[in-house]
């Protein structure tokens, strides 16, 4: 296991990633917007490289995110299934998971509580 | 020739780029000694530069400046009627010379008299003699520097004036004052509308259409991101709209079409959210559909809040299969409409941007406005309000509909 953290200006998001048996786990803390889009596609990256075939993104430390973040967790969406990956997003919360449920991604994406 | 003008006319062999800055770059010398003059020339036109003028003091430097434009300056310090300092200074001085190059050459050589000169506003500083080299090298890279600069000053002036017409053309797409004027007096029904993209171009949109039997079709879109890629996209819905029309769909299955058409054409990770609905007079009622818009509020006479529509609906660009669900709230004569882009509910409260106002806070602040007659004054003490709350860093659009009969 290992986590990493990255400051950007702007208050930005940062994320860990957590390696178990079955699953990996990246948690996502801050705030997701169009600013982190070169860290979420090194994120991306990352997640594919993993060995578990399920890529679970923990959104409950997410506290804010805007139409360019669900722009970015639509392409990591892609990017696991075309790496043969499942892909999750794990207890949303707030706002994240008011914009998740208006924009019904449940119904593109799996989503827990 | 010494062995520093040997390697000088070598090191110019090669120099013939016409990028480099050297093509056509105009040089003022400025020496009171002609025979220092005449080396700085035959200097420069081995170096390929051969527009060149000469003056014998400051005085005579700053009458030319103005005619011969130089791209360059090479200056001596030392001189009768008006020194290298001065001449400097007074360049300085005036807006146009602000960014020229003045180089200094001069056989002052002591730690304060370069302090001096580069006070006085110099680039650079060599001292006599002169090493062909080590001038020729300077000046290129001044010459280079100052003809990156222009490029990058007109690749920018070039940019922001194709931004502006791009944006001039945006805002053509969205309904104007006169089709507004022609709107009310054909239906009553009147909007008001404010539309400020965060930068140069925006990802919002808005429209309306005129429907046999009073009725009007009034959409707002928010495309993901902002900026010229979302506005884009912007201009290929406006054609989509055209396209499809509205005249014989539903706002659900005119949402299902848009949604088919872009799916096609949106790149992964960019999508549209859309808000469609059809004001019917006679029914007195707002049928609508919505593809993860924000949540209409709507309010009739005597209401004390807004009621809230619900905007749930997967975005456009996402699933071609996507369905609609359609949807409707009252709107009898007096009963007023609020659509808004997200940028109104994601204003952060307070510094830490741990919460922002989302849409009870948006509510909030609108019920203390309900029923202010005038709806551009409505909207503009609104805005005022939102301002007030936080600094808002997207495309803002908000319209409000009123039924005026």
């Amino acid at each position: 296991m290992y986590s990493e953290t990255l400051n950007l200006k702007d208050d930005p998001m940062d994320y860990g990633i957590e390696v178990r048996d079955q699953e990996a786990v990246v948690r996502l803390r801050g705030r997701l917007t169009f600013n982190d889009h070169a860290k979420l596609r090194a994120l991306i990256g990352e997640m594919g490289q993993n060995k578990p075939r399920r890529q679970v993104l923990d959104l409950s430390s997410l506290e804010f995110v805007d139409s360019a973040g669900i722009g970015m967790l639509l392409i990591a969406r892609e990017e696991m299934d075309r790496a043969d990956k499942q892909f999750v997003l794990r207890a949303a919360a707030g706002q994240v998971k008011r914009v998740l449920t208006v924009a019904q991604i449940a119904k593109i994406v799996q989503i827990e509580d | 020739m010494n062995t520093g003008d040997m390697m000088a006319a070598g090191l110019l062999a090669g120099e013939s780029d016409p990028a480099d800055g050297l093509a056509g770059a105009r040089v003022l010398v400025v020496d009171d000694n002609r025979i220092n003059r005449h080396l700085l020339l035959a200097l420069l036109e081995r170096g390929g530069i051969t527009l060149v003028e000469q003056a014998e003091d400051g005085q005579e430097a700053l009458a030319r400046m103005e005619r011969f434009k130089p791209d360059l300056v090479l200056l001596d310090l030392m001189m009768p009627r008006m020194d290298g300092f001065e001449m400097c200074r007074l360049l300085r001085g005036d807006p146009r010379w602000r960014s020229l190059p003045v180089l200094v050459q001069s056989s002052l050589n002591r730690v304060e008299d370069r302090a001096h000169a580069f006070r006085a506003g110099a680039t650079d500083y060599v001292t006599k003699p002169i090493n062909a080299v080590e001038l020729l090298a300077r000046v290129r890279i001044q010459l280079r520097k100052r003809a990156m600069l222009r490029d990058l000053e007109q690749y920018h002036s070039r940019t922001e004036s194709e931004l502006a017409l791009a944006r001039a053309m945006q805002s053509r797409l969205l309904p104007g004052p006169d089709r507004l004027a022609d709107l009310q007096a054909a239906t009553g029904i009147a909007i008001d509308a404010h539309f400020a993209p965060s930068s140069e171009l925006g990802g919002d949109f808005w429209g309306i259409d005129r429907l046999p039997g009073g009725r009007v079709a009034v959409y707002m879109v928010d495309f993901s991101g902002h900026g010229v890629g979302a506005a884009l996209n912007t201009f290929r819905l406006d054609a989509i709209c055209r396209q499809i029309g509205s005249t014989e769909l539903t706002p659900a299955e005119f949402l299902a079409a848009m949604n088919r058409r872009l799916c096609g054409l949106l790149p992964s990770g960019q999508f549209a959210t859309m808000l469609a609905g059809l004001i019917d007079p006679v029914a007195g009622v707002f049928d609508y559909a919505s593809a993860g818009s924000t949540t209409p509020m709507m309010w009739l006479p005597g209401d004390e809040a807004p009621r809230l529509g619900d905007g749930s609906g997967l975005p456009l660009g996402l699933l071609s299969s996507a369905t609609y669900d359609s949807r409707q709230l009252p709107m009898p004569p007096g009963a007023r409409l609020f659509l808004y882009s997200d940028a109104a509910i994601e204003i952060p409260l307070g510094s830490d941007g741990h919460d922002v106002l989302d849409e009870p806070g948006l509510a909030a602040l609108l019920a203390r406005r309900l029923h202010e007659p005038d709806g551009a004054r409505l909207l503009d003490g609104l805005l005022g309000d939102l301002h007030a709350t936080g600094p808002i860093d997207d495309d803002l659009t908000a319209l409000l509909v009123s039924r005026r009969r």
